[in-house]
């Protein structure tokens, strides 16, 4: 009886796993009998199992209970028994990050490693590597290199692969090695000749001339080892990808020609590496689209599935060149594999005609709910693309995205379904009423809180300027009564926006306020207060600055300016003028996060967020003498480079922008590996008005590292039109003569020596901060009043279309479009941008730029700032 | 030590297995002496300095030896106790023609006989005075009385003048482990 009840137990404990009850110290304890003389190598395999079990589950060991693990099992070594020491080394590799003093066992490793027994000296390499720090190196240095040209394929391959990890540790030594790489490529065993390539391009990397070499040697001969061809293949594709010549090179002819490898995976390597180039034309691309074209029609699950992802990706750069294997997608369609059957409809869906799209999106439907999530998302972003390129499409995929979301899925899945019908609002407005009324329904049962919320803020923005605005509001105010606190507060938000915009809705709009001032929760009371009560001054200003317009600062630098206020808090009241504004993202930011998209490639856990870049600049520069006191930091410019990128010293600047000084940090890198540099600072001729206030030196910086002067201006006083200059720059700096192995300098002597600097220009988008204006209209005619105008008109001759004039106006001013302005709609011949956001010191600007083509682009250029000078010194800099 | 085992030992059908540790300043000759105690087909040509120990076995009479050859080089000395709890002796080897240095073995000679895991037990030290064939080599009457060994009472010891590379005067000095070890550690467990 009893027995019958600890075997349903076991059952219920998960059946199998004879490890699942194990605890660290029962294990600890246990391995104490490595310890006894004579060794018993069943039982210590067995404890070893386990300890390696426990590691492997993420179990911690303290670093005396490692080094006491550790030490115990040195002594297994004296047991001769094979699969005891070979799981001795596991135990080495897993503990030598942990326990003190592993280094203990080298002389037992380099012995195993040369001693007769194969089975040991693989493993052992591995292991000594794993123990080994850069002071050890030298003594193991000789058995690596006999050990890489080693007879045994497994000896090589180990010590390659180790010595490839080892380069962490000690660039400088393992490039000695580079002899015996050379030889070990020659290799016949096709695993020994693909980790000596690896090797021997991982230690010339950085020096493009050896790699063409290299490449130039090897692609002349031909590689045995399939792996070491595909390798090959990627080297050659990354330096075609840096070099910008012609369409003949020698290795793009080595690339083609690997189209008619024997081997399979060649070939495709060989096509996934056209296909991406980004010098590839579509004549080159052709004999690879064949190739992969051929293996959708392959037995093998593998390679159907490489190509049709491959094709996926293409279709987006290439879609006509896609186009030719529509047929073979066609017959994937039905796949029994079914990320197979996706990636193919998913990719004609982006090569398709638009008369394809309804017959393609039923098609989907038959199996969409048999689909993982992952590819689920692999769909919406072909719907996606799909509505941008067909927009008269735009109710067949708003409903189809709409079922979607009513199925079941996660956060991810129908974050992007949402993000899709977003996109789609925005991009195309006759799709807006029917995407809004889904994304009301949505949230109706939608259990993912941040999503609602993301939701309601877009009807908030949106609602308000449709047919139908009351519509909304039912099933916002909906939420008000059903949901979460975060929920019902993002629905007060929303609503309020609907009585600052809707004058004939506000009466009702204040009735539903005072109600949820009866909330139960205080941060939905506090949002019905304060919207109540700035809807009850019936003044379209505040309005506009307390309810349209959210708060452009940035949060974080919000919270702790308001931290330091608190701590210390002055006679003043807080200025919010002091608070640093957020950066809104670039458009490339915003893109490269959709790259990924289509590619199943995950990316991993979520990233923890990580502080924006003007706050780790605002962090840093702090510390600086002198620089605390120049108040907040406004404004961080992109990185400009001051020399060609492969001299001898590396210099690049970026401009911080304060009030009233600019704070340049100039990044020097020296790539010279006999000279340690000392005292490395900029001496700038500053244009006309700015003064100088303080140089800091970079101290030291030796061979291949980077380090930072910086020069503390002051931009000139009351003297706006000339804060726009050209700086004269020169890099000085002490040079001490080193020796490159050791980077020690020769002597304590070193001389002056000095290096000219491309000119650094201070322009107008340094001194200004992209501001988000969602109601830029608004914000416009309240200016009238409290704003100076300047209005000039500019002939724009060298612009060609409007897209480029309107490129060229963002990039120049530095401001941030409004209302998509940014975005030409096509055919036009006339357009206005909207721009807007602030000059250093708090300053607003908001810019209508009227555009018309004829011959060239004429622009008229009205400004609107809260300061003349500012106004006119933007009239004055366009022209 | 378990029962059948022990058994085994007496009717002399398994040998008895025992842990030696050697250990002495770097360069002493450890290595050197171990390798000369091996079975000749199993000897390495070339001795390089050993980095934290090294495991070899040989054997003595009916006694299968399991030595830790355990580098002498200062950065591995403090690392020598983490292997003295479960040995059976204990082979220091001194290099007698290193006169500057024999200050040096003494502090660690004495460190070893103080350590807790040693100084109360009766365990046998053999000390191999090596280099005899040096020719400013001191005899092992004055190393012994250079480091003091007159005043190790609680524990047999021996020293032996030895030439690890002919090997002369070693066996002399196993022999005499050998016998101690079956003496004092067998007979009582
Ligand atoms: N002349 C002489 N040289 C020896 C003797 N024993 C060892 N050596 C040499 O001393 C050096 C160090 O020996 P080794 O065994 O590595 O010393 P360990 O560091 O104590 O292990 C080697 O070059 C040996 O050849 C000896 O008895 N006489
Ligand atoms: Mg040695």
């Amino acid at each position: 009886m009893s027995s019958f009840k600890r075997d349903k137990k076991e059952e219920e404990d998960g059946g199998g796993n004879p490890f699942q009850n194990i605890e660290k110290t029962t294990v600890l304890q246990e391995a104490r009998v490595f310890n006894d003389t004579t060794v018993n190598p069943r039982k210590c395999t067995h404890i070893l199992t386990k300890l390696l079990y426990l590691l492997n589950q993420g179990e911690q060991l303290g670093t005396k209970e490692a080094t006491d693990a550790f030490f115990a099992m040195t002594k297994l070594f004296q047991s001769r028994d094979v699969i005891l020491r070979r799981m001795v080394y596991l135990g080495i590799k897993e503990l030598s990050s942990i326990a003190d003093d592993v280094i203990i066992v080298t002389s037992s490793l380099t012995k195993d490693m040369t001693g007769k027994e194969d089975l040991y000296r693989a493993a052992a390499i591995r292991a000594l590597c794993s123990i080994t720090d850069a002071t050890m190196l030298q003594t193991i240095e000789r058995y690596m290199k006999q050990a890489i040209v080693d007879r045994n394929s497994a000896v090589s391959s180990a010590a390659l692969v180790s010595s490839l990890h080892l380069t962490k540790l000690a660039p400088e030594v393992v490039k000695r090695w580079v002899n015996e790489a050379q030889e070990a490529v020659n290799s016949d065993n096709i695993m020994v000749q693909y980790h000596a390539l690896g090797l021997l391009y991982h230690i010339r990397k950085t020096d493009r001339l050896a790699v063409t070499k290299l490449v130039a040697k090897l692609t002349r001969i031909s590689l045995k080892s399939p792996y070491a061809v595909c390798m090959l293949i990627r080297i050659a594709a990354k330096l075609l990808d840096e070099e910008d010549t012609g369409a003949d090179s020698p290795l793009a002819d080595f690339i083609e020609s690997c189209l008619r490898h024997k081997s399979e995976m060649v070939v495709y390597e060989a096509a996934h590496a056209i296909v991406n180039l980004r010098r590839t034309t579509s004549r080159e691309l052709a004999p690879a689209i064949s190739v992969l074209q051929l293996f959708c029609g392959s037995p093998k699950p593998t390679l159907r599935f490489a190509a049709v992802r491959t094709l996926n990706q293409v279709a987006i750069s290439h879609p006509a060149a896609v186009t030719a294997c529509n047929l073979d997608l066609e017959n994937l369609i039905t796949d029994s594999n079914r990320s197979i059957a996706t990636l193919a409809i998913t990719t004609l869906l982006k090569t398709g005609a638009e008369s394809s799209v309804d017959r393609l999106m039923k098609q989907i439907a038959t199996f969409v709910s048999e689909i993982s999530d992952e590819f689920k998302v692999v769909v919406v972003q072909a719907i996606r693309a799909l509505a941008l390129k067909f927009p008269r499409k735009h109710s067949v995929l708003m409903n189809f995205l709409s079922a979607m979301l009513r199925d079941e899925g996660g956060l991810e899945y129908k974050a992007s379904i949402a993000d899709t019908i977003i996109t789609i609002i925005e991009d195309n407005p006759e799709a807006k009423e029917a995407g809004l009324a889904h994304l009301c329904e949505f949230i109706e049962d939608c259990e993912h809180t941040s999503l609602a919320v993301r939701i309601l803020h877009l009807l908030g923005k949106e609602g308000p300027r449709t047919k139908q605005p009351s519509r909304c509001i039912r099933f916002i105010y909906n939420r008000v009564i059903l949901e979460n606190p975060t929920v019902r507060a993002a629905a007060v938000s929303a609503m309020a926006q609907f009585g600052a915009t809707c004058p004939d809705l506000l009466e009702n709009i204040q009735v539903l306020l005072a109600r949820c001032q009866m909330d139960s929760d205080d941060e939905v009371r506090d949002r019905a207060t304060y919207y109540s009560s700035i809807l009850g001054q019936q003044d379209k200003g505040l309005y506009n600055n307390y309810i349209l317009e959210t708060l452009q600062v940035s949060i974080p630098a919000l919270e702790r300016s308001l931290k330091d206020y608190a701590l210390n808090p002055g006679d003043s009241p807080f200025d919010m003028k002091s608070v640093p504004i957020a950066v809104i993202p670039t458009r490339e930011e915003a893109e490269d996060k959709h790259k990924a998209d289509g590619m199943i490639i995950s990316s991993g856990p979520p990233k923890p967020p990580t502080v924006s870049r003007e706050e780790s600049f605002a962090e840093k520069l702090g510390h600086l003498p002198g620089v605390a006191d120049l108040g907040p930091l406004f404004k961080s410019s992109e990185v400009v480079e001051l020399t060609e990128s492969e001299t001898e010293y590396f210099v690049r600047c970026i401009k911080h922008c304060f009030t009233n000084h600019v704070v340049l940090q100039f990044d020097c890198l020296n790539t010279l590996s006999d000279q340690l540099l000392e005292d490395v600072r900029v001496q700038l001729d500053p244009s006309e008005g700015y003064t100088v206030l303080r140089e800091i030196a970079c101290p030291k910086l030796p061979y291949n590292e980077t380090g930072s002067a910086y020069v503390v201006l002051q931009f000139p006083e009351n003297d706006l039109p000339n804060s726009v200059g050209t700086f004269g720059a020169v890099l000085k700096f002490i040079v001490k003569d080193c020796d490159p192995n050791t980077g020690l300098p020769d002597t304590d002597e070193g001389y002056d020596d000095e290096y000219m600097l491309e000119d650094l220009e201070i322009t107008l988008g340094d001194q200004i901060q992209k501001i988000n204006k969602v109601n830029w209209g608004a914000a416009w005619d309240e200016a009238v009043a409290t704003c100076v105008e300047m209005e000039d008109t500019y002939s724009l001759s060298s612009m060609s279309t409007l897209e480029e004039a309107v490129k060229n106006i963002v990039q120049f001013l530095g401001l941030q479009p409004a209302e998509r302005t940014d975005k030409v709609p096509e055919g036009k011949t006339t357009h206005t941008l909207l721009l807007a956001g602030m000059f250093r010191g708090g300053i607003d600007i908001l810019v209508r730029a009227k555009l018309a083509l004829a011959d060239g682009v004429t622009m008229q250029l009205t400004v609107r700032s809260t300061d003349g000078d500012v106004a006119e010194l933007i009239t004055s800099t366009v022209g | 030590m378990g029962l059948f085992s022990k058994f085994a030992f007496f009717l002399g059908v398994r040998k008895k297995e025992v842990n030696v540790l050697v250990v002495g300043l770097n360069n002493s000759g450890k290595s050197t002496v171990v390798n000369h105690f091996k079975n000749e087909e199993e000897r390495v040509t070339e001795i390089v300095p050993t980095v934290g120990f090294s495991v070899e076995k040989f054997q003595n009479q009916n006694l299968a030896f399991t030595a830790f050859d355990m580098s002498g080089h200062g950065r591995y000395r403090d690392l020598w106790e983490h292997y003295y709890k479960d040995c059976h002796g204990i082979i220091f080897v001194v290099d007698s023609s290193d006169r500057l240095r024999l200050v040096v073995v003494k502090e660690e000679l004495d460190l070893l006989l103080q350590h807790p895991d040693i100084c109360n037990r009766k365990i046998p030290v053999l000390f191999f005075a090596n280099k005899m064939d040096c020719k400013d080599a001191l005899s092992s009457v004055k190393i012994a009385a250079g480091l003091g060994l007159d005043k190790i009472m609680d524990k047999p010891w021996h020293i032996a003048a030895s030439n690890a590379l002919t090997g002369e005067g070693l066996q002399e000095g196993v022999e005499w482990l050998t016998q101690q070890i079956r003496d004092v550690v067998l007979n009582k467990s």
